[in-house]
């Protein structure tokens, strides 16, 4: 089975046209169109998982995970769209660089190949999956959660039929149904025959597929992002940043788990955020160092009297240093200046994304020269880094790697390219007496 | 419980496993056998349950039933090191 699949995806890769051909701008048209036109029957194949995921005893916030609904049909069209624009961009003939006096070097976009996608139980992903890739010439297996099972052969009809409709091979795109774990080990012992591997989900599962398997993979390792706050910084904008990059997605990797904040102005920070959190309604938790006085004093508590208060305060302690809340929880923790800030990030960071907020310049330059992370923020929400916020295009994910893509994971991260080399006859002894 | 598996490679393995899976940067010795799996310090969901089974096995060297979590009742790390133990069990 594993063998049928590799072969019916790598024969679909030989036979569909190079990248930037016409036939990929149909396709995300076709996707679109067929998207919305399957969408009921896409909705209906969601509720069946869902009620079978409820008899499993799913708890509501990951039936939420796996629910579709008519609003994650406009972000699916939006994201077509917004591909379908981006694909000249990534496609666009190269108008060379002249090399000496000879020829002309260019480079010429390919596909990666044969990309494996292993995620869990979100259906949106299956859509980005079939999406992006194939939009510059890859072929994808898609391996999702059985949980998700119904609604992805409903989405793999849709995709079938718009790559059919493109004039594509079908084969292109091959969602995987076999729940089977021992059709994945197969498959990530494939290296001859997938090309990259892309997990996005659960840090099991990408610990896992980064340790089991040769085959390259693009892969976020986790958000555990920080911020430092310099004594120079505006307080009230520290606030601001901290909420805006932890609360509106607070399992998202690219939000703030802690703050790091020049002991002289911890208390000031953290009264700041408690009053931003209370102005706005904002529910937070701050997981604060027991070196900062709670505000109001001993008594000052846990949180605002019976529950009128939008924030709760818990001490921090050792074992949140360095992990993700994974809920509306910030840390504040004190630091003795910026090379306390940095042996911090250094190490309980992932490499993610880590801001800095200062007034002082020379301090923010110095931040960026010494952290090394896929994105830092100089004086804004760490939420910024993401393709499409960053003008950087669509994104499939965020890559916390350090070989080919490190950030966003955006078309041109899909692509890999040609060298070509306008020779106009040139010969290479000729252009050895040129060589200094 | 009677298995050919050693009891401590089991809990140290899963451990490590439900570790990784909270993002937390711990040593197995510092989760005790009956820390809840979703509270105060660990947070691990059934979503995550492909990546944490595939670690276990190969950690382990052996193969784990595809539905062991199905109907079963599990609230802390002891309930986990059991399930995966008797799992283990059944499948040899």
């Amino acid at each position: 089975m594993t063998e049928a699949i590799l072969t019916s995806a790598r024969a679909a890769l030989a036979a569909a046209p190079p990248t930037g051909d016409p036939a990929y701008e149909r396709y995300c048209r076709e996707l679109a169109k067929r998207l919305a036109a399957h969408w009921p029957a896409v909705l209906d194949a969601n509720a069946q998982d869902l009620a079978r995921a409820e008899e499993r005893g799913l708890s509501p916030v990951l039936l939420d995970r796996l629910r579709l609904t008519d609003a994650h049909l406009g972000r699916l069209e939006h994201l077509t769209e917004a591909v379908l624009n981006e694909l000249g961009r990534v496609t666009a003939r190269d108008p060379g660089v002249p090399i000496g006096d000879w020829g002309v070097r260019l480079r010429s976009p390919k596909p990666l190949g044969v990309v494996f996608m292993v995620y869990e139980a979100r259906p949106t992903v299956t859509v980005e999956g079939a999406l992006l890739p194939v939009a510059v010439g890859n072929a994808v297996l898609l391996r999702g959660g059985k949980e998700i099972a119904r609604t992805n052969e409903a989405l793999s009809a849709v995709a079938r039929e718009a790559l059919e409709a493109a004039g594509l091979p079908a084969h292109l795109v091959t969602v995987l149904d076999d729940p089977d774990r021992a059709q994945l080990r197969a498959l990530l012992k494939r290296p001859d025959a997938v090309d990259v591997l892309i997990p996005r989900g659960s840090p099991s599962l990408i610990d896992y597929c980064r340790s089991a398997s040769t085959i390259p993979v693009i892969a976020s390792g986790g958000g555990v992002n920080h911020v430092y706050v310099h004594k120079s910084a505006d307080l009230g904008l520290a606030a601001e940043v901290a909420l805006d990059s932890k609360l509106p997605e607070p399992t998202a990797c690219n939000t703030a788990e802690m703050m790091l904040v020049d002991a002289e102005v911890a208390d000031d920070l953290v009264a700041a955020v408690l009053h931003a959190a209370e102005r706005d309604n904002r529910q937070v938790t701050v997981r604060l160092d027991p070196r900062v006085p709670r505000p109001g004093g001993e008594a000052g508590g846990d949180s605002g009297a019976g529950g009128e208060r939008p924030w709760r305060i818990d001490e921090l302690q050792e074992h949140d240093l360095g992990r993700e809340f994974l809920d509306a929880t910030i840390g504040v923790r004190a630091v003795e200046g910026l090379d306390e800030a940095l042996a911090h990030i250094r190490r309980h960071g992932s490499g993610h994304t880590e801001g800095v907020l200062a007034a002082d310049r020379g301090v923010s330059e110095e931040f960026t020269r010494r952290v090394d992370a896929a994105a830092i923020v100089v004086n804004g929400s760490l939420r910024l880094h993401d393709g499409p916020t960053l003008g950087l295009g669509s994104e499939i994910s965020i890559s916390t790697g350090r070989m080919h893509v490190r950030g966003p994971v955006t078309l041109g991260s899909l692509v890999t390219h040609s060298w070509v080399v306008e020779a106009h006859g040139t010969l290479r002894s000729s252009v050895t007496a040129h060589r200094p | 419980m009677i298995t050919g598996l050693d009891r401590d490679a089991v809990a140290e393995s899963v451990k490590r496993v439900v570790i990784a899976e909270s993002r937390l940067s711990l040593k197995p010795a510092d989760i005790d056998d009956h820390e809840p799996l979703n509270g105060e310090i660990l947070r691990v969901n059934s979503l995550g349950f492909v990546g944490m089974l595939v670690r276990l096995e190969d950690e382990l060297d052996i193969v784990l039933p595809d539905d062991l979590f199905v109907g079963r009742s599990f609230e802390t790390v002891h309930d986990l090191i059991e399930i995966v133990l008797l799992g283990a069990e059944a499948s040899q």
